[in-house]
């Protein structure tokens, strides 16, 4: 086996991207927060369209349809009770709301390693716990979903069906075994952690956090738009459905 | 390096001490190999040396303990890691970061040190364990083999003075415990302190100094392993009952007709990689098949092929002659059973009674006096009114098999059975799928563990580069070098399995 050459390791240890973490972390937030915002079908329309074509260009078309196929049993159970009670519109509303959301979740988690992402908020001076809390989160998300899937594929393996709304009958047979899981993860997680050092007072972060003019332009620019779509909200509310 | 006098610990609201009197002293550069039976205390141990007993878990801890000049008990083991390095059981819970080289830095990184020497020993690390080419991955899409690797990598670049490993041999194929025997050898000889808990006592006893056997937490043996191992050690629960009945002749070859199962051509690729390239294998009713090959080499993707858990992107699979489409896998569930891995990930009833039933009440075919004589015939009428989730790993892998069994299907596949059993649960499962076999059940079972599979498997079939390499008897298979060395696998030793 080749020995790595020191500069493709360095650039595997360093931070990558164009942004700081931290930029991104907050065009995240505005983009979650316009998503909450918006009441009007074609604006969560747009913001959908948007949404994707970020997907798209950043690559992270695989985890978008990861998470959608976690999630769309929830979205079809909460589209069936918004419908039942407030009507179609406002039922098309909330799994839009929803599928936007996964959108820009799934293009930010994309363009943005945990790691950095917690090395940066460390930088700026958040205690290593809840740094961590954040950080363990984010990175264990695709371990969860793996767990998820062994347990489904063990269950339907003995002739337990929990794909559709087998789901509901036979939720217990995928929640318990998951969550006796998870629980033992994380005790040995907690072990691994401490084992590795962590806790320690001195954590040497692998790559330099700093705000560059780009990050600033790209935070401006989001709080800029979101102060004019708020100032012209009647423009924003016009499409409303609901009022 | 370690003196431990009159030790004894007590885990929280527990009855026993589960660690009782221990007496011994590891000197500096010695080479100590942990054995007992599964519940015999040795993972405790692991994890009173660096503290992770008990400040992360509490409990009791009495007696004299010095482990490279500290107690544990007294020194946080964010300070211990440097002196002592831990792997751990469970290789998906040790990779910490997204990718493998962030990963091997996180410990050097949380000691401080500075960033030339983390990329050095991220370096140095990942070339003297053959895992360069993983750098860029994510642990999580590795094997277990690999992340077993990747967690050893991770301590092992915090430069500890002493390493203690629990069951680091439980997922490695024959090639990366050769290749981890080599290196605890390399580490030995460098003058590093090692400490290995391991059920696989044949993968290290020739490498070891010495021995320490604990029996329900005591040390009932302190020695050199040559001596200790060869007099009479079943009743420490090291002996894996090699001798019990040997397999049955080969059986001839499977006619379509017969066969349970069948792989035709089946290809399969994974993020643009191939896994399967045209395998083609069958197995009928009454077979045993050992699935063999290398980490990675895709056995669990046969497997899940097999049960319809994953479509063949080119070729078929056909149950009882007929190729399985778009079926669903509960409906497969009829004919073809699969066991996973980790057999908690499927129990999910309040008692050991309920889980038996659950599968079969959901393909409509519950028969309580089938499912008595499974409990009776796996030992489990003790365990009845037990949740299944308390139970101990060699229990809950009786159960998960019975359970699969009780939807009486034709065919069972395993998933490495046997990874992280001690050498009595190894035995006992081996005699269950015998007899099982000896009622007509088609048996696949994938493992790394060749000793085991040849007292149990009268066929082997080799994977290897998305291929069978080789099928027929253990013989055959084991005359044939070059199908030994692509496959990286290697004879099985004498000491079993």
């Amino acid at each position: 086996m080749e020995p790595p050459n020191p500069a493709s390791l360095a650039a595997l240890l360093e931070p990558g991207g164009r942004f700081d973490p931290r930029a991104k972390l907050v065009a995240y937030l505005f983009g979650f927060a316009w998503v909450l915002l918006a009441t009007q079908l074609a604006a969560l329309a747009l913001l959908n369209a948007a949404a994707l074509a970020g997907v798209a260009l950043a690559r992270a078309g695989r985890p978008w349809r990861r998470a959608l196929r976690l999630l769309w049993p929830t979205l079809l159970m909460f589209a069936l009770i918004v419908g039942f009670s407030e009507g179609p519109a406002a039922a098309a509303g909330a799994v839009m709301r929803l599928s936007a959301l996964v959108a820009i979740s799934a293009l930010f988690f994309a363009a943005t390693p945990p790691e950095e992402l917690g090395e940066s908020l460390l930088a700026s001076g958040l205690s290593p716990q809840a740094v961590f809390l954040l950080e363990g989160t984010l990175r264990f998300a695709p371990t969860m979903a793996l767990i998820v899937r062994e347990v489904k594929e063990a269950q339907e393996s003995r002739g337990i069906r929990l794909d559709g709304l087998y789901l509901l009958r036979n939720g217990v047979a995928l929640l318990a075994p998951l969550l006796a899981d998870v629980m033992r993860f994380a005790d040995d997680l907690a072990e691994a952690l401490e084992a590795r050092g962590f806790g320690g007072p001195r954590r040497t972060p692998l790559g330099d956090y700093r705000f560059k003019w780009r990050d600033w332009a790209l935070v401006a620019g989001m709080a800029a738009a979101t102060a004019a779509l708020i100032a012209w909200s009647p423009v924003y509310a016009t499409f409303s459905t609901q009022g | 390096m370690i003196v431990c006098q009159n030790l004894r610990y007590r885990y929280p609201a527990a009855g026993d001490a589960i660690l009782q009197e221990l007496n011994f002293a590891v000197a500096e550069g010695e080479f100590a190999l942990l054995a007992g039976a599964s519940g015999s205390g040795k993972s405790t141990l692991c994890r009173l040396l660096n503290g992770l007993i008990p400040h992360l878990h509490g409990g009791e801890a009495s007696g004299v303990l010095t482990v490279a000049g500290n107690d544990p008990r007294a020194t946080p083991p964010y300070r211990m890691c440097g002196a002592v390095g831990l792997l751990l059981q469970r290789p998906d819970a040790q990779c910490l970061a997204t990718t493998v080289a962030r990963d091997i830095a996180f410990g050097p990184a949380a000691q401080g040190q500075d960033r030339a020497t983390i990329a050095r020993r991220v370096r140095e690390t990942a070339e003297w364990l053959d895992i360069v080419h993983l750098l860029a991955r994510a642990p999580h899409t590795l094997s277990g083999g690999e992340q077993q690797r990747v967690a050893l990598a991770g301590v092992l670049a915090m430069r500890p003075r002493l390493l203690v490993l629990d069951e680091p041999f439980a997922f490695l194929d024959a090639a990366g415990a050769a290749q981890l025997r080599g290196l605890l050898r390399r580490l030995h000889e460098t003058g590093v302190t090692l400490m290995v808990a391991e059920h696989r006592i044949e993968q290290i006893a020739d490498i070891a100094d010495r021995v320490l056997v604990l029996d329900r937490g005591r040390l009932v043996a302190d020695g050199p392993p040559g001596p200790i191992l060869s007099g009479d050690v079943a009743a420490w629960g090291l002996d894996d009952g090699m001798d019990g009945p040997r397999p049955a002749p080969p059986r001839p070859a499977v006619t379509a007709a017969e066969s349970i199962v069948e792989w035709d051509e089946v290809h399969c690729e994974r993020d643009g990689h191939p896994v399967l390239q045209g395998v083609r294998l069958k197995i009928g009713s009454g077979e045993t098949v050992a699935l063999l090959g290398a980490n990675g080499a895709g056995k669990s993707t046969l497997l899940r092929h097999g049960n319809g858990l994953l479509r063949a992107q080119r070729g078929a699979v056909r149950v009882l002659g007929q190729a399985i489409g778009r079926r669903p896998v509960a409906e497969l569930a009829r004919t073809v059973g699969l066991v996973m891995q980790h057999p908690a990930r499927m129990l999910f009833a309040p008692t050991v009674r309920a889980e038996l039933a659950a599968g079969p009440r959901a393909l409509q075919r519950y028969d309580p006096v089938w499912c008595a004589r499974l409990s009776e015939r796996f030992g489990l009428d003790g365990l009845l009114d037990r949740p299944p989730q308390l139970l101990s790993a060699g229990e809950q892998r009786r159960v998960a098999i019975a359970a699969v069994l009780a939807g009486r299907p034709q065919a069972l596949l395993l998933d490495e059975p046997t990874a992280g059993q001690d050498a009595r649960a190894r035995a006992a499962l081996r005699a269950l799928l015998a007899e099982c076999a000896r009622e007509g059940l088609a048996i696949a079972v994938a493992t790394h563990n060749l000793a085991w599979a040849r007292a149990l498997c009268p066929r082997w079939a080799v994977l290897c580069e998305g291929r069978i390499a080789a099928d027929g008897p253990p013989s055959e298979v084991l005359a044939r070098p070059d199908v030994l060395h692509r496959a990286r696998l290697a004879a099985p030793r004498a000491e079993g399995a």
